[in-house]
């Protein structure tokens, strides 16, 4: 008898020390006895490599700090109807915070506010979303960066000159916000032309043949801007396979890594980022954070920037090697 | 001489009314696109712009010609865009890590293997084409997310290269690899057992089983077809554009029936054939051409696209039928 509980009480000490063993390093970074934070992050596809950079960027914060990070990404990408079913299934497992960005930010409106009836916690990023509560939203916005990179691709020209728009898929918000800030910098230079606006959809394929088309009509094109880098890309081969290489400036959005490894080999002019990594990073800080009852600012504004032939380095390496932000640093830059 | 230039006459003449009449309409709308835009554009009717015509109506004759062979016999295969993807992605990481060869192979064997499981699927536990085929495009779906976690690859070989970028003299290589396939399977069409199985199987499935055709041989051979044919024009996808990325092939589906819908091969299978893809596949680059160059709102084209295949399919069951009736009023041959 005594021989059992003490045998009992062996197997519990060991099973205790077996326990904190596995348990000591999620829990560092938070006060003893509490299991670790579940949060879900929510992306809105598996085929972009943006959204992988965000995925490897939220995996970083959880391990960083502590919390148990879980994923979901509509396998049919950008469906509304498919992340609205996952929103509601993740409303009934109950996890500690939601960190969301929409697919789409009217259509999803109604999903988050049940996300707020429920009382979960939500930080917002990438894509800027009205009419719900959230912590705070992490991000900057596609027409700063289509504006921003726009205006670097016409001060490259020279001022002036002949350019073309590619744009994604003409339905998404983000393709709409990025040709806005196209176009509001189209407008600061009177002396280029807009040849030609024409959909690439985001994707490289239609890109190309699309830009081969446009080439048969316009002997003479100065400039190329792609609203992301997989067209880009797509769009500097065609150049290149035409024949047509290093006499037009291509620049996209997102610098993903053959986006990094065109602008370095000269292919493409330029790209421009708001890092999702780091969208990612400080969307799970700003959440665990809040957990904690820390305060967050109300808004978190990345800046732009833009990758050129000086700094696209660093953008051709994996994502899972980059430096994570610094999110003192982040908050003190911010304006409130 | 007199002989060839007789073939053609003779050849419509054997037609049933109703494929004369598609065959008559697809040809009139081909010179008609044609003619339009080379009045509206004068950068149209360019021999440049000719090839890069058909460069991309090779692409997607490429994708769209195992399809044709599924839907001639009654069948449909959903997976097409999927195993598309699936496919390149395995070849490129191969390639791209220098093995050219074994990546080729890869490829094809998992397009292969996506084809035969769909044929199975299809003969053996007699699942619906439709179902077992939408199943195959999420599993290959699946699969490549998994094996690509989310990257891209990028940046292959100029040898491999070739078949999707190259040209030999002023002909770029996918339109000379679409001819050769073109060729390939018209003899496969007309002049095999198989090629007559694949239209006694559209055409009657049940007349074609009691006749003693090996109707399950016939139809897990089309489905691996469909397959093998699905991964060669990923890796010249691949090729061309020198990335493979999760997504690859996902957007190609629609445009793959579609192509084979406008030339004028039946869903129902039976009748049309690989000339008809041919025609599909051209109507379909050259409407995009044609709206690139005249440089059509972006919001237009999706829809431009859509009504076009709805009209060509309502074209001909509405005139393929009267056609026919009024053949059959005059009491001539049907």
């Amino acid at each position: 008898m005594n021989q059992l509980k003490s045998r009992r009480r062996v197997l519990a000490a060991g099973a205790a020390a077996l326990g904190s063993v596995l348990l000591a390093p999620a829990a560092l970074g938070q006060t003893a006895g509490q299991k670790p934070l579940r949060l879900v992050v929510f992306t809105k596809n598996l085929t972009n490599p943006f959204w992988n950079a965000v995925r490897v960027g939220a995996d970083k914060a959880g391990k960083d700090l502590g919390v148990t990070i879980e994923h979901a990404a509509p396998t049919k990408p950008d469906n509304i109807e498919e992340q609205t079913r996952q929103v509601e299934d993740w409303i009934v497992r109950k996890p500690d915070g939601f960190v969301f960005v929409p697919v789409d930010y009217k259509a999803l409106v109604p999903t988050i506010q049940k996300v707020n009836k429920a009382g979960i916690p939500i930080v917002v990023f990438n894509n800027r979303m009205t009419d719900v509560e959230q912590v705070t939203y992490v991000g900057s916005d596609d027409e700063t960066i289509g504006y921003e990179i726009t205006r670097h691709l016409i001060q490259a020209m020279g001022g002036k000159g002949k350019i073309i728009h590619i744009d994604g898929v003409p339905a998404a918000i983000t393709a709409q916000n990025r040709k806005k800030g196209f176009e509001r910098a189209l407008k600061e230079f009177p002396q280029v032309e807009l040849l030609a606006s024409q959909p690439g959809n985001y994707r490289r394929l239609p890109a190309v043949q699309v830009f081969e088309n446009l080439m048969q009509r316009f002997p003479q094109i100065d400039g190329v801007f792609c609203a992301n880098d997989d067209m880009a890309v797509g769009v500097a081969e065609a150049l290149e396979a035409a024949g047509r290489g290093g006499k037009t400036k291509v620049v996209g959005i997102d610098a993903i890594p053959d986006g990094a490894a065109a602008i370095l080999s000269g292919k493409m002019l330029a790209s421009a980022d708001f890092s999702g990594h780091d969208q990612a990073y400080l969307a799970v800080t700003a959440m665990v954070r809040h957990l904690r009852g820390e305060r967050v600012p109300k808004e978190i504004a990345l800046p732009v920037v833009i990758v050129d032939r000086q700094n696209a380095k660093t953008w051709t390496m994996p994502v899972a090697e980059k430096p994570v932000p610094q999110w003192a640093k982040v908050v003190a830059a911010q304006k409130n | 001489m007199t002989q060839g230039m007789l073939a053609l006459p003779r050849f419509l003449a054997r037609l049933p009314a109703d494929r004369l009449f598609v065959v008559v309409t697809r040809a009139t709308a081909l010179v008609a696109i044609v003619l339009v835009l080379s009045l509206l554009s004068p950068h149209f009717f360019t021999f440049q712009n000719l090839m890069n015509v058909l460069r991309q109506a090779s692409l997607q004759f490429i994708l769209s010609a195992g399809l044709t062979l599924v839907i001639l016999t009654g069948g449909i295969d959903l997976s097409v865009g999927a195993v598309l993807g699936l496919s390149a992605c395995l070849g490129a990481s191969l390639i791209v890590s220098g093995h050219v060869a074994l990546g080729i192979a890869a490829a094809l064997a998992a397009g292969l293997a996506c084809g035969l499981a769909n044929g199975m699927l299809v003969t053996q536990l007699r699942i619906p084409a439709f179902i077992a085929t939408y199943g195959m495009l999420w599993i290959a779906h699946g699969l490549t997310y998994v094996f690509m976690k989310g990257e891209v690859i990028h940046g292959f070989d100029k040898g491999f290269r070739f078949i999707g970028a190259g040209h030999v003299g002023p002909i770029p290589a996918p339109v000379i690899a679409a001819a050769i396939l073109l060729g390939l399977l018209y003899v496969l069409l007309h002049h095999t057992r198989l090629g007559r199985g694949i239209y006694a199987i559209g055409g009657n499935p049940v007349a074609a089983r009691l006749s003693g055709m090996p109707v399950n041989r016939y139809l897990i051979t089309v489905y691996a077809l469909s397959g093998v044919l699905a991964a060669f024009a990923g890796l010249v996808v691949i090729a061309r554009v020198n990335a493979a990325d999760p997504g690859t092939g996902e957007e190609l589906l629609l445009a793959a029936i579609a192509a084979v819908c406008l030339g004028g091969t039946s869903l129902f299978g039976g009748q049309g054939g690989i000339g008809g893809t041919i025609v599909g596949s051209l109507i379909l680059a050259l409407v995009i051409n044609g709206m690139n160059l005249l440089n059509v709102s972006t919001f237009w084209q999706a829809g431009g696209m859509g009504l076009i295949v709805l009209v060509s399919v309502f074209a001909d069951q509405v005139g393929g039928r009267r056609v026919n009736a009024a053949v059959h009023h005059r009491g001539g041959k049907p």
